[in-house]
């Protein structure tokens, strides 16, 4: 296992009328991220919100190139990223335990925090596909490159993880600053990762290691 | 965080506990335990909030410290507003602690107000005052802002300085506001009644007014011969003539200041001062005794002449001043004031909460609290160790609860 210190390469916010940040995904042009009842756009770019989109928004976000997927108490809502409008909603399958969110291949990614778990869900269903073990108590999910991130916050620290998809064991470990909390992880499909601040109500970007 | 928790906290921070239980009813995770727990305690069942809190702060692991240690500062609070003064102090200091080596100002600065507004309570001014500086490096929230607050016009009341009590009620009063939490105002304004309302009543020449804490204050600096009721002393500016340990010398000493310039008779004195029925020679003799004793006392202050039917009180000259007697006493004067004073929260107290806020005996508060039961001035609730007693609610010491700050928000 890799284990080193996250090189944080910019940080987006604090954000007015934003206590914290709940879950994080990227659409290609905007870092969007729930901060309880809507969603917000930011720009990379300039770092300001563009848009937001009013929904329930509790934990995890994701995006799957046409619709965003938020979870909101114990569903995840799939939200029509254009019009805002929610179209349909599955139940989470922690019942409320539900913590990060991704989309991959087809399948919703959702973690749940404190059973330490990521289970794969059929988006049209909510079905549990598989589950994988995590170690630590899981704030976010991403797929980037074939490779499996989440980020974790246990006792006091955070740090973001690249675990085996199949085993649940951890290749490498991008360690955060003490006291600096990981709510929400989406690759910009790139280098960096962006990553919710909690309730320091912030983004961060992570520079991605690269692999020769 | 995890999304229902996220729901329900936010619920809880809207002021909607049934939404925050909602949603967490049926879960028994360590921050389901701790959410429901605070609900609990917003709706007023505190006996059920103080379990649910212990069990939340048990079911936190080691790791998560600070989420164990916001449950101990809420679980503090809620044993504060239920006087349980027994509740062990060293266990809130070390959570105290915890939050402030983990960078958890906001919650730490709360658990130190609630230290603070323990030792208040206790009569503790001095440790309550120093908890409060330790404090005050920390930027405050609106509402920490008006917990401090209020501890320190609670302190200045009790030390008598009134201006020092109406700034501070003032600046709790704008900080409620900027808080917007009307419970807040509203305990910040019934606390200040405290400062509106007679504090004691001002008996001289026969006549007696109310007199309110800045008049009472004033007291402190006049040169009037004070014969002083809360205390049992007699004093003018500097010098104390305490008389806690002789009741029948202080009975002696305000009878004659109550009567002044004139004289008392041997046998109002002896009635008054002896409770006796019939005076006879033993009472006379026992009178002139008395006398001499208080005279002996008094001896830095005033004189205590004979006259042709009684004594009359004269006080010493004081260069260029008029000589005045006054005789500061209770609003409304009652047996047990002093535990009638500490009831008058509105909140339950057990029995020995009380005697541990009174320096007294359990079985002496015991004993005062059976008196004033049995005429309908206080009532009692539950039985054994459970027994709590009140008295129909009144302005006076914070009572609400605040609870800690973004508990769940980690």
């Amino acid at each position: 296992m890799k284990r080193s210190a996250a090189e944080i390469v910019r940080e987006y916010g604090p954000f007015a009328g934003v206590e914290a940040v709940h879950g994080v995904t990227y659409d290609g042009t905007h870092v969007w991220f729930a901060s309880g009842d809507r969603l917000n756009a930011v720009d990379p770019a300039d770092g300001k919100i563009a848009r937001s989109i009013d929904v329930a928004a509790h934990a995890g976000t994701a995006f799957d190139g046409r619709h965003l997927f938020q979870i909101a108490e114990d569903r995840i809502q799939k939200i029509d990223a254009a019009t805002g409008k929610v179209l349909a909603t599955i139940p989470a399958p922690g019942g409320g335990g539900d913590s990060g969110l991704a989309w991959a291949e087809g399948s919703l990614w959702v973690g749940q925090y404190r059973e330490r778990k990521i289970h794969q869900v059929d988006p049209q269903t909510g079905k549990i596909l598989r589950t994988i073990e995590s170690k630590r108590f899981v704030t976010g999910v991403t797929w980037v490159d074939g490779e499996l991130w989440h980020g974790t916050w246990e006792g006091e620290d955070s740090d973001i993880r690249r675990i085996d998809p199949e085993t649940g064991k951890v290749l490498e470990q991008l360690d955060l600053p003490s006291g600096t909390m990981v709510s929400g992880l989406e690759s910009d499909g790139g280098d960096h990762l962006f990553c919710g601040g909690g309730n320091r109500g912030n983004v961060r970007a992570v520079r991605r290691p690269r692999r020769g | 965080m995890e999304s229902l928790i996220t729901a329900a906290a936010r619920a809880l921070q809207a002021g909607d506990p049934l939404g925050a239980l909602n949603r967490v009813a049926l879960r028994n995770d360590a921050p389901s335990l701790a959410l429901r727990g605070i609900a609990m305690a917003q709706l007023g069942d505190l006996a059920k909030a103080k379990t649910l809190l212990r069990s939340a702060a048990r079911a936190f692991g080691p790791r998560e410290a600070v989420a164990r240690a916001r449950c101990v500062v809420a679980e503090a609070e809620i044993a504060l507003v239920s006087r349980d003064l027994n509740w062990p102090a060293n266990t809130l200091a070390a959570a105290r602690a915890t939050l402030a080596s983990h960078g958890d100002l906001a919650n730490a600065a709360h658990a130190g107000h609630i230290e603070a507004r323990r030792l208040l309570l206790l009569g503790r001014l001095d440790d309550a005052e120093r908890t409060l500086t330790d404090i005050n490096s920390t930027p405050l929230s609106p509402a920490s802002q008006v917990a401090r607050e209020l501890v320190i016009a609670g302190i200045a009341i009790r030390r008598l300085r009134t201006k020092d009590a109406r700034a501070a009620l003032g600046r709790a009063a704008s900080a409620a506001r900027q808080a917007g939490i009307p419970a807040l105002a509203a305990e910040v304004e019934s606390a200040s009644h405290v400062l509106d309302t007679p504090a004691a009543r001002l008996i001289t020449r026969g006549h007696e007014r109310p007199l309110r804490l800045e008049e009472v204050e004033d007291l402190a600096t006049s040169e009037a011969l004070v014969v002083d009721t809360f205390h049992h002393a007699v004093r003018r500016r500097g010098i104390l003539v305490p008389l806690g340990r002789r009741p029948v010398l202080f009975a002696l000493a305000r009878i004659l200041a109550q009567a002044w310039p004139a004289d008392v008779s041997r046998e109002a004195l002896i009635t008054g001062a002896f409770q006796a029925r019939h005076v006879d020679e033993s009472h006379r003799a026992r009178l002139r005794v008395e006398i001499g004793r208080l005279r002996t006392k008094l001896k830095p202050l005033a004189d205590v002449s004979a006259t042709s039917q009684g004594f009359a009180l004269t006080p010493h000259k004081t260069p260029g001043k008029t000589r005045d007697v006054l005789v500061l006493a209770r609003p409304v004067e009652e047996k047990h004031a002093n535990v009638l004073a500490f009831l008058s929260d509105g909140e339950p107290w057990s029995s020995s909460a009380l005697a541990l806020a009174l320096g007294t005996s359990a079985r002496t508060v015991q004993r005062a609290l059976e008196e004033l039961a049995r005429s309908n001035k206080v009532q009692s609730f539950g039985h054994g160790r459970a027994r709590r007693w009140m008295t129909p609610p009144v302005p006076g010491f914070p009572t609400g609860l605040l609870l800690p700050g973004p508990l769940l928000k980690t």
